[in-house]
């Protein structure tokens, strides 16, 4: 799999926060190359299974027994804006869907979806030329902001409807030793690590079932993967989602370094299994970077691991920097060795996988 | 020579070559080697001969160079720290994308923000300094940024030109390539009396070319054509509202750096007014260009400014009408008419 065309291509792709329909069955047909069985679900979740390759000893014995079946997660929904109002000049205002800072928007290039198709249109920005003394000290505030589409207010309220979706522009640039940055990396970078991870497990022997979900509504709190894990039932979630690579004056304990996979560790984040993952990574020489979350990791691992009676869950966070802006910038060599730990993890699931698990 | 391919050309003030060869070629092509020289602030001046010596001596005037940025030093993590290249607002440059540097040599960056996630409340409510931005090009260390961004390179914003809406197009540098694209089909206008096209150097950065190529042409009259601030949508009030974009190119009396002649602006309108050419008069005095520097060059000049309302002007996305960008040049067309009519 070409990651850089996949990324170039599905961050590109349609898909706010509970608007993922269309989405979803694109990614499905990513999915199919590499799995036995890829289903969309009542959630527009994408279920991707992947069978054994091995057969457990127990099962050679006892055709009942499941093999242990392992679930990696990461979340296609995208932030977005969505337009409140309708001014009278035509103009729209918008609010974030998901966690959009205001203070990005001026200037930025937008598209509105409307019923009847796309449209091209451009946030305002007031020019210094006519700006108060103290107007660049103020910080931009959503009422400050609105959309120009370069058309006639009464052809404008013929056409857009209060709700329609906006989605950012920002199509991929390459950058210096291997960086790429887009709009939207988050989390479809962490879906190229599933389709890597994938490929990969199509030369590696498994005894686990692997399922590979994409899950949507996650900038709002998780909801499919909430749902997904419930049909999907799994004994061992791992997600995969973006997280804070360094930033000038961030502090620094709140940030990795951006070259490496970060497994989180904290109180969500089963740690038993946290150690057989840090034990694969040595063993498959891949360099990871730890984190902490100290209570909520704000990832779907915070829903997966309470799905039906509990599922012990590891989190690897694929460091970005810049979340939540049109340039979110990624190292694909983190990309690719977050791909290699999560297939050398499934790989290493054999049965009794979980006899200390708590004790 | 199309708008898209000028707004696409990158130019800060004092490096503006790459529109100067687009320029200097044109002109050549049209006027013969003779009739093009450069002046020692590196503005391009195109001398039309007059037919008719009694008509007064016009000079246009559009400046080639845009605003951006310019580096001035590198971080120990590869980011590289920049300065404004002319008036530009730090807030219109979170989560964007620029080129750093020029041609062959030039690499492609962004310009983020610390995530709204890891911002204290104080964070998210300030507004975003100059020098807390940086240009992100990839580099691994201080070394390798400052070797592709030594000191004083330029940035310019990776804007694509894109028509939209009903006529109207979001680009870079609309300010003022709108005016060198009129000036290049005025290479062709019906005038009788000399007429230089002057695409002058640093505007941006303080009239600069344009108080030279003022003085070495000495014109009866000159016409600056720019792009202006319009500032007509969300919830501005009325009286902010400078011009609107769609209703015909400004005409403006007066702005912060010159007085238009008043006899010539009273013209200007007559002359629209006559060749049914829609225009709007500037309603708000602000900004400044070159009419500033023209107007006082050598023993001055009686000048005139005739502006494309640009939304978001100084910024990556700015907007005009295209219609109003055609009419620029049908305004500068008639004024010139009324002017042999004398």
């Amino acid at each position: 799999m070409d990651i850089l065309s996949f990324l170039r291509e599905s961050t590109g792709r349609f898909g706010p926060v509970g608007y993922e329909q269309a989405l979803a069955q694109w990614l499905k047909t990513q999915f199919e190359p590499y799995c036995d069985e890829v289903y969309v679900d009542a959630f527009s979740n994408v279920v991707a299974i992947k069978k054994p390759t091995r057969k457990a000893a127990a099962q050679k014995a006892d055709g009942a027994t499941a093999p242990p079946k392992i679930m990696f997660v990461a979340h296609m929904d995208e932030v977005a804006l969505l337009v409140t109002e309708i001014l009278k000049d035509g103009s729209l205002r918008v609010r974030g869907m998901g966690g959009v800072d205001p203070k990005i928007i001026p200037a930025a290039t937008v598209t509105v979806h409307t019923e009847t198709g796309d449209l091209f249109g451009v946030i305002g920005a007031k020019p210094p030329h006519l700006q108060a003394a103290d107007d660049q000290k103020k910080s931009v505030k959503w009422d400050d902001l609105y959309i120009d589409l370069g058309m006639d207010a009464e052809k404008v309220k013929k056409t857009v409807n209060i709700g329609d979706m906006v989605t950012f522009h920002g199509e991929l640039i390459e950058l210096l030793n291997g960086r790429a940055a887009s709009k939207t990396m988050d989390d479809r970078a962490c879906i190229a690590v599933m389709l890597d991870a994938a490929e990969r497990l199509q030369k590696i022997q498994h005894t686990a079932e692997v399922v590979f979900l994409c899950s949507t509504q996650e900038e709002v709190g998780g909801f499919g993967a909430m749902t997904g894990a419930y049909s999907v039932y799994p004994d061992i979630g791992f997600i995969l989602d973006v997280t804070f690579a360094s930033y000038p004056g961030a502090k620094p304990d709140s940030t990795v370094p951006g070259d490496a996979p970060a497994p989180v560790t904290g109180p969500f984040i089963q740690h038993k299994l946290l150690q057989k993952l840090k034990d694969t990574a040595k063993s498959n020489n891949i360099k990871i970077n730890m984190e902490l979350s100290s209570r909520g990791t704000g990832t779907d691992t915070d829903e997966v691991e309470i799905a039906r009676d509990g599922v012990p869950c590891v989190l690897v966070g694929l460091p970005l920097s810049y979340m939540h802006t049109t340039v979110e910038t990624v190292q694909l060599d983190a990309i690719k060795e977050c791909g290699r730990l999560a297939a050398a993890f499934a790989a290493d699931i054999e049965e009794g996988w979980d006899k200390d698990l708590w004790i | 020579m199309d708008l898209k391919t000028l707004c696409e050309l990158n130019a800060l003030g004092g490096r503006e070559e790459a529109v100067r060869k687009v320029v200097y070629d044109i002109c050549v092509d049209k006027l013969g080697k003779d009739a093009v020289s450069f002046d020692g602030m590196g503005s391009v001046i195109a001398m039309r001969k007059a037919k008719n010596t009694s008509l007064p001596r016009v000079m246009f005037a559009a400046h080639m160079d845009e605003i951006g940025l310019i580096a001035v030093s590198a971080g120990d993590d590869g980011l590289i720290n920049f300065r404004a290249a002319g008036s530009v607002d730090p807030r219109v440059l979170l989560s964007k994308r620029v080129m750093v540097g020029y041609g062959e040599d030039a690499v492609p960056g962004v310009i983020g923000y610390m995530p709204i996630h890891l911002q204290s409340s104080d964070e998210y409510h300030a507004a975003p300094t100059i020098e807390k931005l940086s240009v992100d090009i990839g580099a691994k260390d201080k070394a390798e940024a400052e070797s592709k961004a030594p000191k004083g390179t330029h940035i310019t914003f990776a804007t694509k030109y894109t028509e939209f809406g009903d006529g109207f197009v979001c680009a870079k540098a609309l300010d003022d390539r709108v005016g060198v694209y009129n000036m290049l089909r005025l290479l062709d206008a019906e005038y009788d009396g000399e007429l230089t096209l002057a695409f002058t150097s640093r505007e941006e950065v303080g009239l600069r070319g344009s108080k030279t190529a003022g003085f070495r042409v000495q014109p009866d009259i000159a016409i600056v054509l720019e792009g202006t601030t319009a500032n007509d949508l969300g919830d501005t009030e009325d009286r902010f509202k400078v011009c609107i974009p769609g209703q015909g190119p400004c005409v403006s009396f007066m702005d912060l750096s010159s007085i238009a002649d008043h006899e010539l602006f009273k013209l200007v309108l007559k002359a629209g007014q006559a060749e049914s050419v829609p225009h709007q008069i500037k309603k708000y005095v602000a900004g400044g260009n070159d009419a500033g520097a023209i107007q006082r060059a050598g023993a001055g000049c009686k000048t005139v400014v005739i502006s494309v309302p640009c939304r978001n002007i100084h910024s990556p996305s700015s907007v005009c009408s295209l219609q109003d960008v055609d009419n620029q040049y049908h305004l500068a067309q008639a004024t010139l008419k009324h002017l042999m009519k004398g």
